[in-house]
């Protein structure tokens, strides 16, 4: 499945690009995300709880991140696998200023496997548009200074 | 003790009576696999791949095994000293792969069994399978087997990098001759999509080890049990006469139970294993992944025709998706739809080409119909395209090629031979009873009024009553064993194993004319090895014409004793046995058929060269097929603003040959067209370019609904076989089979006038909308 989109956050760039790479930012805003803990040099482990459909289960997998264009972009690697089967993500993120803040457009593919794919395929795409969203908004929600 | 007098008169052969294992299947007291409980009892789950093509780096079962409940783990390693999973074909060229029970060092298919988990319960088991780690090194994969065939493409199995399973080839007749002479060649691509079989019942098997004395009794959800036990003892190394299998109620099965597969003998493994009865049930969800699935057809058609309709010749390539591995019929289901290409029709020139593509998915074998309805569903479109392409009527076209009723027996180009019909006549019925030309009428009407009708017409040609031995790797006989108690009622031991087909209903009235007694003086039990005396099963719709001749060729030898010992009683020489009673013919003397049975086991005495007993055992081997055939009309409305097909007639008209029981030869037409129908619009196993399966659940599958099956109206020809002494040739199939082709004609037809000539199944309204939106070109 492909995913592309992009979101504006009311950061500037290279605040951007730091927090995208911050494992307790990312920890706190990935829906499903129980932990993420450096392992090596761009490569983290990763516990999530995932519900699709009738089914639900956890995964553990791997980010890593690849191919650093600071501050422009880069690549994001994900790979896990649980009771309901296998997930596999390769995207790549760039970030442009745009009106004040900055905008991160994402474009990349999501593989899954198992029961996942048995049962789940027609909701993966609302599914996975959901959560993307549900990322952006806590990721925005989290570094933007309350309004006074 | 006292005896039981048996009389009757009426003949129950062709009457409507009702199936008598109705009331233990709609009271909830049948057992099937699901409700064994043994003492003891421990359950097993499997460890799947979700991975279509993946090496396997590693198995890390200590989780699992450490589970409070978990007895036992067992991957790859521990069973590979059993046999194979089974393939019983042979053609010349065919590749076999080794089908280990579990994985050893690569998985082939989404679903592909990896370990197995043993625990005391159920629930624990089913939670460990989630404590193996396996670690998988994902390969590429290739899952359309068009594709697989590309130079290039993924090997399913390294040692035959071109990924062909087999390859078969069989012509009659002179090809390029009737190609040369042809005013008109018209050519489609058609595809049967790969159907989920199923059955009401899923797979399921319980096993349970006698140490003391080295036995196994095996319940398993199968067709075939006598010949699941041979392939399960050579698998496992086991003696037969130590394996029992027991088919309990099975809730049908449509071919997809006509297997030994790799979880039935795993549980038989285990339970020798653990010294304990293990029961493993399939879930629904693992159902869709690792049972069989039907038809995976691709098919290119040329058919060549005089200007007048006249059809010349028929040139077929046959892509079958086979899967990864094969499974006990694999290869034969193509063979079977070369067999029936040329249809009812009478040309005599046909050439057709074979290959099976190992793909890396579930196998492919034998789903109601297996590889007839292909067939048919191939020349009934393409006598549609060729009406098309000519202008003609499609009745026209196809009563002008039909093989005439003169011709029978007829032998076709394929080297089979129709045995009887008159395919004119029931086409000719089935137009009348429709009103057919009426409808083309209504159907300008609509066209005016800017609706689109269709009507669609299918005749189809079947291969019934498997069949005669040397066309089948099981033999092709069928047994029977005929005993009349002690106190007069009857025991029937069918070598057949029903599973919904109501046989001991069709066999308790065979045997009930045959004998003269009451029909509830006769109990017909089957599927137990240890209790029948041998069988080759049920798949192919044999179970009437050859396990229903057997019984009566057992009872006609059965009868002969009885006048034997009427004789000895009635002190007469010239005795004739009829209706439950024995007469002496010169003083009208009688004897019941109870008292001479009492007599024929308790003596005292006995007549000279004859043995005590009234029980007689027939094995009947059929000479040839038996050939159904039939006229299925339907018509359907395609709403242009949503691309949905309402079906708004369906009419069946089918010959059977003789008819026992017409209630359930209408159950076997309702059910059959509510599947074939399921195929033309709704139903297709799909895989993504990943080789993942999508289609994993009813809410993807779409199975059709009771709301989603039309009325259906049922008629009759009776044309007798002459292949056996009841004169039935069967209708397990024809439904199936008759009914994708005349729904998806009637929605081409319904289409036509927009240019529209062929569309593959199934007619998705999404399909269907953008047809019409486009004006009929996809």
């Amino acid at each position: 499945m492909k995913i592309s989109g992009s979101r504006l956050l009311d950061l500037d760039q290279e605040q951007c690009y730091r927090a995208l790479q911050d494992p307790s930012v990312l920890e706190r805003c990935m829906p499903g995300c129980r932990s993420l803990v450096r392992v090596g040099e761009d490569t983290y482990a990763m516990k999530m709880k995932m519900a699709l459909a009738s089914i639900s289960g956890l995964f553990d997998g791997k980010v890593r991140i690849a191919d650093r264009n600071f501050p422009h972009s880069f690549r994001l690697l994900v790979e896990g696998s649980g009771r309901i089967g296998f997930l596999k993500g390769d995207g790549l993120l760039q970030l442009t200023p745009e009106n004040g803040g900055t905008s991160v457009g994402y474009e990349g593919e999501v593989r899954v496997g198992g029961t996942i794919s048995a049962v789940g395929q027609r909701l993966m795409d609302t599914t996975s548009k959901m959560m993307i969203k549900r990322f952006f908004d806590k990721l925005a929600e989290s570094l933007t200074p309350p309004q006074q | 003790m006292e005896t039981t007098v048996t009389k009757k008169t009426e003949r129950l052969i062709g009457k409507p009576i009702r199936r008598r294992e109705d009331p233990r299947l709609i009271t909830g007291t049948a057992t099937y696999v699901e409700d064994i409980e043994l003492p003891g009892m421990h359950y097993a789950a499997v460890v799947r791949s979700p991975h279509p093509a993946a090496d396997i780096k590693g198995i890390d079962t200590g989780a699992a095994e450490q589970h409070p409940g978990v007895v036992a783990v067992y991957t790859g390693k521990d069973i590979d000293h059993l046999g194979a999973v089974p393939c019983g074909i042979s053609l010349p060229d065919l590749r076999i792969p080794h089908h280990h029970l579990l994985a050893q060092d690569r998985v082939y298919y989404v679903g592909h069994p990896v370990a197995v988990v043993v625990a005391n319960d159920r629930y624990i088991a089913a939670d460990a399978v989630d404590l193996v780690e396996v670690e998988y090194e994902p390969t590429d994969s290739v899952s359309e087997p068009e594709e697989a065939l590309e130079a290039g493409a993924p090997a399913v199995h390294a040692e035959w990098p071109d990924n062909v399973a087999f390859t078969h080839h069989q012509e009659g007749g002179d090809i390029e001759k009737a190609f040369a002479e042809a005013d008109v060649i018209v050519k489609e691509r058609i595809v049967s999509q790969r159907l989920a079989p199923s059955a009401m019942e899923p797979r399921g098997t319980v096993a349970s080890w006698n140490s003391g004395d080295e036995s196994l009794t095996v319940y398993s959800s199968t067709q075939i049990p006598h010949i699941l036990r041979t392939l399960m003892a050579g698998v496992l190394g086991l003696p037969e006469h130590k394996l029992r299998v027991i088919a309990p109620e099975v809730g049908g099965g449509f071919g997809s139970k006509c297997e030994l597969y790799p979880e039935e003998a795993l549980t038989a493994f285990i339970a020798m294993k653990i010294g304990k009865p293990v029961k493993w049930v399939l879930t629904r969800r693992d159902e869709f992944l690792a049972t069989i699935h039907g038809r995976g057809h691709i098919d290119y058609y040329e058919l060549a025709a005089k200007k007048d309709g006249t059809m010349l010749g028929l040139k077929v390539k046959i892509i079958q998706d086979v899967g990864s591995f094969h499974m006990l019929l694999t290869p034969a289901m193509p063979t079977l739809s070369v067999l029936m290409l040329p249809g009812l029709y009478r040309f005599k020139n046909v050439h057709a080409d074979v290959v099976g593509v190992f793909t890396h998915r579930m196998a492919t074998d034998l789903y109601r119909g297996a590889g007839r309805p292909e067939a048919t569903h191939g020349i009934e479109r393409m006598v549609e395209v060729l009406a098309a392409e000519l202008g003609m009527d499609p009745v026209e076209l196809r009563t002008k090629n039909f093989v005439p009723p003169s011709d029978f027996p007829y032998d076709t180009p394929m080297g089979v031979s129709y045995d009887s019909g008159n395919y004119a006549a029931i086409l000719e019925k089935a137009v009348q009873t429709v009103g057919y030309s009426q409808l083309r009428e209504e159907q300008q009407e609509a066209r005016r009024q800017g609706r689109l009708m269709g009507i669609g017409i299918a005749t189809y040609g079947e291969i019934c009553a498997f069949g005669p031995s040397p066309a089948l790797p099981t033999g092709g006989w069928e047994s029977a064993t005929v005993k009349i108690e002690p106190s007069g009622q009857v025991t029937v031991m069918t070598g057949v194993s029903p599973h919904g087909q109501g046989s001991q209903t069709t066999f308790s009235q065979i045997a009930a004319d045959e004998l003269g007694v009451d029909i509830d003086d006769i109990v017909v039990t089957h599927g137990d090895t240890s209790t029948v005396q041998h069988g080759v099963g049920t798949f192919g719709s044999r179970n009437t014409a050859v396990g229903g001749t057997a019984l009566v060729l057992a009872i006609r030898e059965l009868k002969e004793k009885i006048e034997t010992y009427g004789a000895m009683l009635l002190e007469s020489d010239d005795v004739s046995y009829a209706a439950g009673v024995c007469t002496c013919n010169k003083t009208g003397k009688t004897v019941t058929l109870g008292e001479i049975a009492m007599t024929s086991w308790t003596g005292p005495t006995y007549p000279a060269n004859t043995q005590p007993g009234l029980v007689a055992t027939n094995y009947w081997e059929p000479p040839n097929f038996a050939f159904p055939f039939g006229a299925h009309i339907v018509v359907s409305e395609v709403d242009r603003d949503t691309g949905e097909v309402a079906i708004q007639r369906y009419l069946a008209v089918d010959d059977c040959g003789k008819v026992i029981n017409p209630l359930l030869v209408d159950g076997q037409v309702h059910g059959g067209v509510a599947q074939g129908l399921g195929q033309a619009l709704y139903e297709q196993v799909v895989y993504d370019d990943t080789g993942q399966l999508v289609t994993g659940e009813y809410m993807d599958y779409a199975l059709p609904k009771a709301a989603m099956v039309p009325t259906i109206e049922t008629d009759r020809t009776e044309t007798p076989s002459p292949v056996n002494p009841l004169g039935v040739k069967g209708v397990g199939e024809a439904g199936t089979i008759a009914a994708s082709p005349a729904v998806v004609n009637s929605v081409v037809d319904a289409l036509s006038h927009l240019g529209v000539r062929h569309i593959d199944m199934p007619l998705t309204p999404e399909k269907i909308w953008k047809l019409v939106q486009q004006g009929g070109s996809a």
